[in-house]
């Protein structure tokens, strides 16, 4: 699959994260932001990183698959196998999407012609850098988490996408209103954040395995704040249009310092700098030439 | 005497000194909220005549004269005869600062003691302005958005911008400068709902002196009003993702 350079450096620099405890007095955790929330501010990062599939990620970028190679290495040092992480579908039990029967065929279809697109609507709007969508977002480079009175905001590193979510109890925007990164209203339960997210335009998929949502869909986000460094993600899926019933995507996410190979306090002034995905996007039919050389496997 | 002494009050009161502006725990002017600039700077910083789409108004240049060197003004008009194809707004990049300002759509601010955050509706643009005391990181950089780091002068919030690339414009009319572009905005409230916005610009490649252009920002009043989404699509998106 191609990447344009501007996407290469900054999955490399996602690759580069490292996950550590923060320095915080756990037994004082939380603490309390000057308007009464939870803070959790600081820059947060999926454990399991990447969005290549959702039934069987893997620790690294893609999907796990049976009998996979253990990748580049040396021969008589194989780079290890990633290990195989929880399917993120928590709910059904089963660990697969209940997509209604026109729908497991649509994502099929996606997902066989996503590695060698022919027509435009083939392409993930990711690889045109696109927004992803709030919840695929999350799973893609890092997010920070900014408080401020009556909003949590998120700006993600990836693509410089944001969201900005009020705790003020106002009605969604009209229905009319469909937006790539929904329309969030958030309030706290202890020290989970609960996002209700409508007016999605679903353009953005849901994995690079073709699964998708329609604009009809309405997700409830569940941020379980854990402690100081640990959050559990769950984000309830409810579209009749689309799914045979609710399901339920989930991950963990890590408080992320950031640094080469020994954080150090000092990471905590990093600073995330701009990530002009878009700006170094050839049009699009450029990714779908034949005289490419195939060099968008 | 009273009657004088009346008229002086209700002038002082008036004077932007006096304002009564918000104002943040540690004293500073609070900038928060949902601003816009309400005129034709986009199409046009200088004094420009209506024209289909676009219209009229009047220049936002202190002077009107953008001080080009003779190479750069001839550029100028060779970006301005083809500027339905060349402005970089219609591939919908990020369109730099100060463009992002008064590209004609809102933007919120957070501040707080060491930051201040401003999120744009125009491409989903955000801004990390640095008010901690830190510098510039070391170039060279190219960013389209460049590097802000800010402190106080009194009452004024003064953000120094550098690490630019030369692919961005000032507006529709062609107004360019280099990757050595060194611009400062100046925020000052007026009141609770106006800011004075001056902006510095200086490029020792493409102008003979600094120049500065001048601007009101208003804030957005409406109940409920937010940031939607304009992610400004540089090829036919609808087309292919109905």
């Amino acid at each position: 699959m191609r990447f344009n350079s501007a996407l290469l450096v900054t999955a490399l620099c996602g690759a580069a994260m490292i996950g550590s405890a923060a320095e915080a007095d756990k037994s004082a955790w939380p603490q309390h932001t000057p308007d009464g929330q939870p803070n959790v501010e600081g820059f947060w990062l999926t454990v399991v990183y990447g969005m290549g599939c959702l039934q069987n990620p893997r620790a690294g970028v893609g999907c796990l698959e049976e009998g996979e190679e253990p990748g580049r290495g040396t021969p008589d040092k194989p780079r290890p196998k990633p290990p195989k992480a929880a399917s993120r579908i928590v709910d059904p039990p089963d660990g697969e999407i209940p997509y209604q029967p026109w729908a497991r065929t649509k994502q099929q279809y996606l997902l066989s012609n996503y590695f060698e697109p022919t027509k435009p609507e083939f392409l993930d709007p990711q690889q045109l850098c696109l927004p992803l969508g709030p919840v695929r977002q999350l799973t893609w480079h890092d997010v920070h988490i900014l408080q401020y009175p009556g909003y949590v905001i998120f700006e993600h590193e990836g693509g410089h996408v944001f969201r900005v979510i009020p705790l003020d109890g106002r009605p969604h925007v009209g229905a009319n209103i469909k937006l790539w990164m929904g329309d969030s209203r958030g309030h706290w339960e202890g020290t989970t954040l609960v996002v209700d997210v409508t007016n999605n335009n679903s353009k953005g998929r849901l994995s690079r395995a073709g699964d998708f949502a329609s604009d009809q869909l309405h997700v409830t986000e569940r941020f379980e704040f854990q402690d100081a460094d640990h959050m559990q993600y769950r984000a309830v899926f409810d579209d009749p249009s689309t799914y045979t019933r609710p399901w339920t995507f989930g991950f963990d996410m890590k408080r992320a310092i950031f640094g080469a190979e020994n954080p150090t306090k000092d990471d905590a002034h990093y600073e995330q700098w701009e990530e002009a995905c878009y700006e170094g996007m050839q049009p699009v039919d450029y990714s779908l030439r034949p005289e490419r050389g195939g060099d968008n496997k | 005497m009273k009657k004088f002494l009346h008229a002086s009050i209700l002038i002082v009161a008036a004077s932007p000194l006096f304002a009564q502006i918000p104002r943040t725990a540690d004293g500073k002017p609070d900038l928060s909220g949902i601003w816009q600039a309400l005129n034709t700077a986009n199409v046009d910083l200088q004094d420009h005549a209506a024209q289909k789409g676009a219209p009229a108004g009047q220049s936002v240049v202190e002077g009107n004269e953008i001080p080009y060197q003779p190479w750069a003004r001839a550029k100028k008009k060779d970006n301005y005869a083809n500027r339905a194809t060349l402005d970089p707004e219609n591939k919908c990049y990020l369109p730099g600062v100060p463009r992002v300002t008064y590209i004609g759509l809102p933007f919120q601010i957070f501040q707080r003691v060491d930051l201040v955050t401003v999120l744009y509706e125009h491409a989903h643009a955000n801004r990390y302005i640095y008010t901690n005391g830190t510098p510039h990181p070391k170039g060279p950089i190219e960013w389209w958005m460049g590097d802000s780091r800010g402190h106080w002068e009194g009452d004024t919030l003064v953000v120094d911008n550098v690490h630019f690339n030369d692919q961005t414009w000032f507006d529709h009319a062609g107004n360019f400068h280099s990757e050595d572009l060194h611009v400062v905005e100046r925020y000052s409230l007026l009141d609770r709902d106006h800011i004075d916005y001056r902006v510095t610009i200086e490029d020792p490649k493409v102008f003979t002196r600094p120049w500065n252009i001048d601007m009101v920002l208003y804030r957005h009043v409406e109940k409920n009003f937010q940031l939607l989404e304009y992610e400004c699509y540089g090829f036919d998106l609808e087309q292919y993702y109905p």
